[in-house]
């Protein structure tokens, strides 16, 4: 065996530990394609990792995060009942491509409300505006957040080729029980549901996918709303994010 | 409907992908514990820790459709996403930094007291894997640990430990390689 070959195997046991950069996980999975020997290295060495989490003091889960995950679980579950018996099926033909779940719930619903009237009740915390373009096709874009409801809050979106993401920190838990739900607006017409409910964390962050395309959106939108999410937004935009 | 309880997990996993949130409950349930306990030892507070399990449970709930059975147990599965979301967590923030700062000693305060048979054998299973990493030279079971409960990558553990890469990468895998055998000969695994 080449010294060649043992640095691909050693770094099939660093990959397996999490410890690959993420680069060099990249080109490891490429070479793993085309090498049966490092393929069963990994086949081998996998159950050792697998067996490390019973080395942990075991310890029990919260109670109340049981009752925080549930609830986020079937607010999704309210919204995807609500979308029909067909909404996880896969048609027997299709005419064109199969779109997701979610953007097939989104468009279910019936285009609703007219602009939300927000951006002039809201004191806004930060400018919006796109702030820059990362190495690896991510824009940043900065949001706007409420300062009554969220006074140290700041968010942003990430919009990458694979999707974007709304990135947030310093957000309150959603007043009364509510999940936040997100929302996309197209110049001049109503603001649509999306299926993305959201808890934040312990700390106010919170990093969600945005569902479906940012393709003629203008708006991102972010509001509490009852479990299960809501078809019109019943509460002023909490986050604000302009897309152009 | 069929009693859930009774049900296996790869089962259960059929009516989670229908968005049934009762088996998703009962697969929180079963894997609640082995996930929060494995958050915490990697990101060192109780926060934290729920917000790793929490990130990763809905992760969960929403791709079920990604378990494969073919690659493993679904206990496996959720551990593997809990170890992948609380690196993200140690490498996205500075809970390096904070991480068992506060916390420390927590664990005698909530140590899990289940006494169920599935538990004595998950702790039957515990004494062998520690045994099994017991037997590693220290060196190897050093990076072990600072890769996998640490989450640091070999750049950092070789600077960290003022050794060559290659060096840190070749412990790692004679590690692991020992500790498969070890497990094999105590059953653990085929």
């Amino acid at each position: 065996m080449s010294e060649q070959d043992h640095t691909w195997r050693d770094s099939v046991a660093a990959y397996l530990l999490g410890a690959l950069p993420e680069d060099e996980v990249l080109a490891l999975r490429m070479h793993l394609d085309g090498c049966a020997t490092c393929r069963r290295t990994l086949d081998d060495l996998r159950p050792a990792v697998d067996a490390l989490p019973a080395a942990v003091t075991p310890l029990e889960a919260p109670p109340a995060l049981r009752d925080r995950i549930m609830a986020i679980a079937e607010s999704e579950a309210e919204l995807l009942h609500a979308a029909g018996p067909d909404s996880n099926r896969t048609p027997a033909r299709r005419a064109r491509p199969r779109r997701s779940l979610r953007a097939r719930l989104q468009a279910r619903v019936p285009g609703w409300l007219v602009a939300a009237p927000v951006a002039a009740c809201l004191l806004l915390a930060v400018a919006v505006g796109v702030l820059a373009t990362g190495d690896e096709g991510v824009r940043s874009v900065t949001a706007s957040v409420d300062r009554e409801s969220a006074p140290a809050g700041r968010a942003r979106l990430e919009i990458g080729r694979d999707g974007t993401r709304l990135v947030a920190q310093g957000l309150p838990d959603a007043p009364g029980g509510r999940v936040y739900q997100v929302w996309l607006k197209r110049s001049g017409e109503t603001a649509e549901p999306t299926s993305a409910l959201f808890a934040v964390r312990s700390d106010g962050s919170a990093s969600v996918s945005v569902p479906g395309s940012l393709e003629g959106i203008d708006q991102v939108l972010v509001t509490a709303e009852p479990r299960g999410g809501s078809d019109v937004p019943s509460r002023q935009p909490l986050v604000q994010a302009f897309t152009s | 409907m069929p009693d859930l309880s009774r049900l296996a997990d790869e089962e259960l996993m059929h009516f989670v992908r229908h968005n049934d949130t009762s088996a998703f409950e009962v697969i929180y349930d079963r894997h609640k514990g082995a996930a929060f306990s494995l958050a915490y030892r990697m990101v060192g507070t109780r926060n934290a820790a729920e917000d790793v399990v929490q990130e990763a449970f809905l992760s969960i709930w929403r791709s079920g459709a990604r378990y494969d059975r073919a690659r493993g147990s679904v206990r496996t599965w959720v551990l593997g996403i809990v170890h992948h979301r609380a690196i993200d967590a140690l490498r996205r923030s500075i809970v390096h930094s904070k991480r068992r700062a506060s916390d420390e000693g927590l664990e005698e305060r909530f140590e899990s007291g289940e006494r169920t048979d599935a538990e004595a054998a998950r702790r039957d299973e515990a004494r062998t894997v520690r045994a099994a990493i017991g037997t590693l030279p220290p060196e190897q079971s050093r990076v072990i640990e600072l890769a996998y409960f640490g989450g640091f990558t070999h750049t950092e553990i070789a600077a960290m430990l003022e050794a060559p890469i290659g060096t840190i990468k070749g412990r790692m895998r004679l590690g692991l390689e020992k500790m498969r055998a070890e497990l094999r000969v105590a059953g653990v695994t085929p």
